[in-house]
């Protein structure tokens, strides 16, 4: 009964690695560019949305709004930043959301400090209990809004006209561009829709862990191995691979007393090198042909 | 020609400034110089995986620790000789770099930057785990350096030409590496992998090879920086570390030597010259400089100094030409004179990583 917990329990911080994962499955879906700031912005966001709070608004209006929000700083980090470096090699892209993380984490430090604040939970604090196994509210409530959000996402990419174009500004910009899409305003929606997830993300973990500037260093770090795991194309596989590594890094946390808690860290790495050695394009992801 | 008679001579009046500085500084700055080496060296491995074979790696600061703790434990806990703990501080490393890097190169585009991130995580985890053999989160004091009688010198100023001693030969060393063969085949696999495998160069082996030169490089300047600094804990292994460093690697000159160096000067300095030990102002700082390098000069300082270098070179060139051309030709060429381009010598701009070559986006 005890690992059944530990599953549950692995399945609700599952579903918070899921979250920043989607995120930045979709900002390379969208961009094609492995976005180092996402944290860190999905961090500026949940500052914001605590602002909002202390101001007076009730949580989950707070949360909307800094969604809403979000989506204007993800386009506007697009736009004034990443666009100078979207012709570049992949490489400078990278380093270039380095130094968007390390500004941006410069930034909400200097506005908001370094000491730890609480953040209000978007659900209330109670436990359901099915025989002897506990969940509870908070982490059904944050498994349920990333089950719905990835089916947003799968409608929004798959179904619609705007996911469309999405898809084919990432895979090939210049044709893209040749056949009359706006490459420049889309890849602006792609970091805004990313930018807003991150901004889900960074709220429904921000109860747990507490706020402050380097919040979601740690996650970042799982989020990246569930996209990796998960094939870094595919929204359901980065959840898949989140929920996998959250209930396997829990179960190793609790059983394997080499890992106990503090080397919990090192489950995501070992897993990836398992599957990557397997079956290097992923859980979910397509084969990469490269054409000369 | 002259220019390698400028370059000589800036060697060696570099050498002899810095042979002469110690003994005329106070130690706050001849341990400041020392860090400059060390991190400088950090820097330069980083640069042989990223600038070089064009990896991102974020898990520097984790070998950097790791060669740390290996000499504070080897040296001051076993009593071994210096020689043989900087081996070890350089070995193990590499060791270590050689078994992540094997699964990690197999990751398309750029896995290795995602797999490193948590490298440094996982070895503060470990650093505060062996708490009897680290000294968990209090660190561990190892003053390692001793003067030999002879000399005469003080600590510091002993300490001093011992960290650049080092340092100077694992930059002729590296330098040595990349202007060869392995630095060839470590552009061309950066360039386009297919293109290399084709020539028979395994790009997975070359970039596990500099992925192991990187860390090996790490760990030797963690060496150097306890051998500096007499202390090591987990703090040194920390993920914003490998982060400052590939951003001061970057702003220094991604593929090139003397970027190295200036990183390191700028990633000792910068935060001396902000007057703030202040980490907040200091991280905005480091990314603001990135950022701003990034959009001004994305071949980084070194190039930018490079570039200035040749501009003025040729402007001499040009006046020389125009000096020394008798009357006539002057008049029948003088006005729609156009500078030839010159003859540049063999692939300078090789490995400078300005290549713009658009490699499609998976």
């Amino acid at each position: 009964m005890r690992a059944l917990q530990q599953v549950i329990d692995g399945l609700a911080t599952g579903s918070i690695y899921g979250a920043l994962a989607l995120a930045l499955v979709l900002a390379h879906r969208a961009t094609g560019v492995v976005n180092f700031a996402q944290g860190q912005m999905a961090v500026v966001s949940t500052f914001f949305a605590w602002s909002l709070v202390q101001s007076g608004l009730g949580v989950v209006l707070a949360i909307a709004l800094t969604v809403a929000a979000s989506l204007l700083f993800g386009a506007t980090v697009e736009r004034v930043v990443m666009r100078r470096f979207e012709r570049e090699s992949p490489m400078i892209t990278i380093v270039a959301t380095v130094g968007l993380l390390l500004l941006l984490n410069g930034v909400s430090s200097l506005i908001w400090g370094y000491d730890l604040k609480a953040f209000p939970p978007a659900f209330s604090s109670g436990t359901l209990r099915a025989g002897e196994a506990a969940v509870s509210i908070p982490a059904l409530g944050t498994f349920l809004v990333l089950v719905a959000v990835v089916l947003v996402l799968y409608v929004l990419m798959m179904r619609t006209r705007l996911g469309l174009a999405l898809r084919a500004v990432a895979d090939n910009p210049d044709s893209s561009a040749l056949s009359g899409l706006p490459v420049g305003r889309l890849l602006m929606v792609g970091w805004g829709l990313a930018a807003g997830l991150g901004a889900i993300a960074g709220c429904l973990v921000a109860p747990k862990l507490y706020l402050d500037p380097n919040m979601l260093a740690g996650v970042l770090v799982y989020a990246l191995a569930a996209a990796v795991l998960g094939g870094f194309d595919s929204p359901l596989g980065a959840v898949v691979a989140a929920w996998i590594i959250g209930v396997s890094e829990n179960l190793a946390a609790t059983y394997i007393g080499v890992i106990g808690n503090d080397l919990r860290i090192s489950v995501p790495l070992l897993l990836t090198v398992l599957v990557l050695l397997l079956r290097p394009q992923g859980l979910f992801g397509r084969r990469e042909v490269v054409r000369v | 020609m002259r220019r390698t008679w400028y370059r000589a001579g800036a060697l060696a009046a570099g050498i002899i400034v810095l042979a002469a500085l110690p003994l005329n500084s106070t130690p706050y700055t001849n341990y400041q110089v020392a860090l400059v080496a060390t991190y400088a060296v950090a820097i330069l491995g980083l640069n042989l995986v990223s600038g070089y074979a064009g990896q991102i790696s974020l898990g520097q600061s984790a070998f950097f620790g790791l060669g740390g703790y290996c000499a504070a434990i080897a040296t001051a806990r076993a009593g071994w000789p210096l020689p043989a703990s900087f081996l070890l501080a350089c070995a193990l490393p590499a060791a270590v770099g050689l078994l992540i890097a094997i699964p990690a190169v197999r990751l398309r585009g750029h896995g290795l930057a995602i797999f490193t991130l948590a490298l440094p995580l996982i070895g503060v985890a470990l650093a505060k785990r062996f708490l009897d053999l680290t000294g968990g989160s209090e660190g561990l004091s190892a003053r390692i350096a001793r003067v030999p009688g002879w000399t005469g010198l003080d600590i510091d100023q002993w300490t001093y030409y011992v960290v650049l001693a080092i340092a100077g030969a694992l930059f002729l060393l590296a330098r040595n590496m990349v202007t060869g063969r392995l630095g060839r085949a470590l552009s061309t696999v950066r360039e386009n992998e297919v293109v290399a495998a084709s020539m028979g160069i395994s790009p997975r082996r070359y970039k596990a090879l500099a992925f192991a030169m990187a860390a090996a490089y790490g760990g030797a300047a963690g060496w150097l920086y306890v051998y500096t600094i007499g202390f090591v804990s987990p703090v040194e292994m920390e993920l914003l570390l490998s982060i400052n460093l590939l951003a001061m690697m970057i702003v220094g000159g991604m593929g090139s030597v003397l970027g190295s160096l200036l990183g390191g000067v700028l990633y000792v300095y910068v935060p001396i010259v902000a007057g703030t030990v202040d980490p907040v102002r200091t991280t905005l700082l480091y990314g603001a400089i990135l950022v701003l390098v990034l959009f001004l000069a994305p071949g980084g300082i070194a190039r930018a100094l490079h570039r200035t270098g040749d501009w003025l070179s040729d402007l001499g060139d040009d006046w020389r030409r125009r000096a020394s051309a008798p009357e006539e030709t002057r008049k029948v060429h003088g006005a729609t004179t156009q500078r030839l381009p010159r003859a540049r010598g063999g692939d300078r701009d090789d490995g400078n990583g300005s290549h713009r070559l658009r490699t499609r986006r998976e």
